[in-house]
C-alpha cells in the first residue's frame, strides 16, 4: 500500500470507531424482541414510540433537564464575575486562583462526587436536584471562567474606558459594554456547561438520592438486564447532545472565540 | 437601559456608582468577594472536609459523641490487599490507557492538524468531537451492543466462518479498554492538534530537504515542539482514567476491580464507611496528582533556542 494512504486510513477507521457503535445502537432501537441481539430479523418502531410512555425515563429526563438548567445558572452567575475578576490579577496570584478555580476540572471526578457527597449535609442539602444542581455547577464553573477568560483578552481596556470618559458609570459599563462583548462566550458556555451537567454520572450518582437523572436511570437499567428500549432512548439523547454540541460549537467558532 | 440611566436620579445608587467609578480598587474588591467566597466554599472546603473526616473514627457523628482522630482508615489500606491490588491495577491500568490513547490518537490529530486539506480541517475536527457530546453512559450502551455475545461483532464474526462460537469480548479487559479509550480519546485529541497546528511546515520541510528520514523528523523536531500537547493530553487522559466511575462497572469484568469502584462501593454499603472511603480518596488523588507531576518533570524539555 502506498504510505499516503496510510495516515487518511488511519484517520477514517479512527471515525468508523467512533460513529459505527452509535449506529449499531440506533438500529438495535428498531428491533422487533424484547432481547438485544443480533442479527435483527423483524423490525418495528415501538420501542422508540414508547420513549413518551416511558413514566421513568419521562421523569429521569425531567430532572435532568431542571439539574442542567439549575446548574448552568448557577455556573453563568459565578463564573462571569470570576472571570472577570481572575482577568484583572496578574502575576502570582492570578495563578494560585486559577489553579484554585480550575481545582474541580482535574479532580478524579470520583473523588469530587464523593467530597461532594459529604460536604453537602453540612451546607443543609440533602440529596436531590438541588444537591446535584450544586455539584454540576461546581464542574461546570471552571469551564465557563476559561471561555470569559478568552473573550476578556480579545477585548483589553480601552473599550471601557472610553465608555467611562463619555461619562458611562460602572452599571452603565457593565450592561452595555461588558456584557455585549461578553455575550457570545456566555451563550456557548451556556450551551456547553448543559451537555455537561446532563452527561454527567458520578456526581448525579453520588448527590441524586431518589431523583435519578437520565445517565443514572440507564445505568441502573444496563446493570438489571434491558430491551432495546433503552438503545432507543439512548439514541434520542445522542441525537439531542450531538444537536446541541453542533449549536454551541457553530456558535463559539463564527465569533472566532477559539484559539 | 433607560432604567440604568434614570436610575442615577435616585441619590443612594447614583452616590454607589460614583464610589465605585472613583475608586478602582474597591470596584476590584467588590468583584473580588463572590469569586472568592466560591472557591473556598465550593472547591476548597469539600476537600478540606474530607481530609478531616479521613482522620475520624466515625462520620457522620451520632449525636453527643466525641470526635475521635485515628488513622485506622489509612492503615485498612495499607493491610487489605483488596484495596492495594485495586490501586495498583488502577495505576497500571490508567497508564497504559494513556500511553495507548497517545499511540492511537496521534496519527489522527497529525492528519487532521497537517495533512488534510486545509478547506476540511475544521469539518474533520467536527467530526471527531461530535460523539464526545455524548454521555459516558450511552456511550457504553454502544460498545455493550457491539462487544456482547450476541452483538454485532460477533454476530458479523460468525456469519462471516471467522469463528464458530461467540468469543467472550464483554466484561474482559479488552472490552474495557476500548469502552474507556473511547471516552479518553478527545482529551488527547484536543491538545495534540492544538501542539500539532503551531508547528511550523517549514521547519519539517527543511529537516527534510537536510536528509532527515520520517523518524528523524519526529524524534528530532515533531516530539520537542510537540512536548506541551503530549504532556497536556497524557496528564488529562490519565485523571480522567484513574476517576472512570460508571464505565468499568458496565464493560469490564468481576475481577478487574478498579479503585474508584473500590471507592464507590465504600458509600454503597449500608453501615457508614465514610471515613475509609475519605481516606481512600485522599490516597487516590495524592497518588494520582504525584505521579502526573512526575510525568511532567521527567519528560525532558526543549531548550528553544530564539528563531
Amino acid at each position: 500500500m502506498k504510505r499516503e494512504l496510510l495516515l487518511p486510513l488511519w484517520f477514517w477507521l479512527f471515525v468508523a470507531y467512533l460513529f459505527v457503535p452509535l449506529g449499531i445502537m440506533a438500529l438495535m432501537g428498531f428491533r422487533d424482541g424484547n432481547f438485544v441481539a443480533f442479527p435483527i430479523q423483524t423490525w418495528t418502531s415501538q420501542w422508540y414510540l414508547g420513549i413518551v410512555e416511558d413514566a421513568d425515563l419521562i421523569a429521569s429526563l425531567t430532572v435532568s433537564g431542571q439539574v442542567a438548567i439549575y446548574s448552568t445558572a448557577m455556573a453563568l452567575a459565578i463564573g462571569l464575575p470570576l472571570g472577570m475578576f481572575v482577568a484583572r490579577l496578574r502575576g502570582l496570584w492570578r495563578a494560585v486562583l486559577m489553579v484554585a478555580v480550575i481545582l474541580p476540572a482535574f479532580l478524579p471526578v470520583i473523588v469530587s462526587a464523593i467530597a461532594l457527597r459529604m460536604f453537602m449535609g453540612n451546607v443543609g442539602l440533602s440529596p436531590g436536584i438541588a444537591a446535584m444542581s450544586l455539584g454540576h455547577a461546581i464542574g461546570s464553573v471552571p469551564f465557563v471562567v476559561f471561555m470569559v477568560l478568552t473573550r476578556i483578552g480579545a477585548m483589553g481596556p480601552n473599550l471601557a474606558n472610553a465608555a467611562r470618559d463619555l461619562g458611562a458609570d460602572e452599571a452603565i459599563v457593565f450592561v452595555r459594554i461588558t456584557l455585549p462583548f461578553l455575550a457570545p462566550a456566555l451563550v456557548g458556555a451556556f450551551l456547553f456547561c448543559v451537555l455537561l451537567s446532563f452527561e454527567d454520572f458520578a456526581r448525579s450518582f453520588f448527590l441524586g438520592g431518589f431523583d435519578s437523572t437520565f445517565p443514572v436511570l440507564i445505568f441502573a437499567r444496563l446493570r438489571f438486564g434491558f430491551d432495546p428500549g433503552v438503545a432507543a432512548a439512548s439514541t434520542v439523547v445522542l441525537v439531542a447532545s450531538m444537536a446541541i454540541g453542533l449549536l454551541a460549537e457553530s456558535y463559539v467558532r463564527q465569533r472566532g472565540l477559539r484559539a | 437601559m433607560k432604567l440604568l440611566v434614570r436610575a442615577r436620579a435616585w441619590e443612594p445608587w447614583r452616590r454607589m456608582i460614583d464610589a465605585l467609578s472613583a475608586r478602582p480598587h474597591l470596584r476590584i474588591a467588590l468583584l473580588a468577594v463572590v469569586p472568592i467566597a466560591w472557591v473556598l466554599f465550593a472547591n476548597l472546603a469539600p476537600l478540606a472536609q474530607m481530609g478531616a473526616i479521613s482522620f475520624m473514627a466515625r462520620y457522620p457523628l451520632p449525636p453527643g459523641m466525641e470526635i475521635e482522630w485515628t488513622a485506622a482508615n489509612y492503615l485498612a489500606f495499607a493491610e487489605r490487599p483488596l484495596y492495594f491490588n485495586a490501586y495498583i491495577r488502577s495505576f497500571v491500568f490508567a497508564s497504559l490507557v494513556t500511553l495507548l490513547t497517545l499511540l492511537v490518537v496521534f496519527p489522527v490529530a497529525w492528519y487532521v492538524a497537517k495533512v488534510a486539506p486545509r478547506s476540511v480541517r475544521l469539518r474533520f475536527l467536527l467530526i471527531l468531537i461530535a460523539p464526545f457530546w455524548v454521555s459516558e453512559i450511552v456511550r457504553s450502551v454502544a460498545w455493550i451492543l457491539v462487544l456482547s455475545n450476541r452483538g454485532a461483532m460477533n454476530v458479523t464474526l460468525m456469519a462471516l466462518g471467522v469463528i464458530e462460537a461467540p468469543l467472550p469480548m464483554l466484561y474482559t479487559n479488552v472490552s474495557l479498554t476500548v469502552g474507556v479509550l473511547y471516552v479518553t480519546a478527545l482529551y488527547m485529541l484536543l491538545p495534540l492538534y492544538a501542539a500539532f497546528e503551531k508547528i511550523n511546515d517549514e521547519l519539517i520541510q527543511a529537516a527534510a530537504d537536510l536528509g532527515a528520514g520520517p523518524m528523524a523528523r519526529l524524534r528530532r523536531i515533531i516530539l520537542p515542539l510537540a512536548r506541551d500537547g503530549i504532556v497536556t493530553g497524557c496528564t488529562l487522559v490519565f485523571l480522567l482514567a484513574i476517576g472512570l466511575f460508571a464505565l468499568p462497572q458496565l464493560l469490564g469484568g468481576p475481577d478487574n476491580t478498579l479503585f474508584a469502584a473500590t471507592i464507590g462501593a465504600v458509600f454503597a454499603k449500608a453501615d457508614d464507611a465514610w471515613p475509609l472511603g475519605a481516606a481512600q480518596s485522599v490516597i487516590l488523588i495524592v497518588g494520582a496528582l504525584g505521579w502526573v507531576g512526575a510525568f511532567a518533570l521527567l519528560v525532558p524539555r526543549i531548550r528553544t533556542r530564539s528563531a
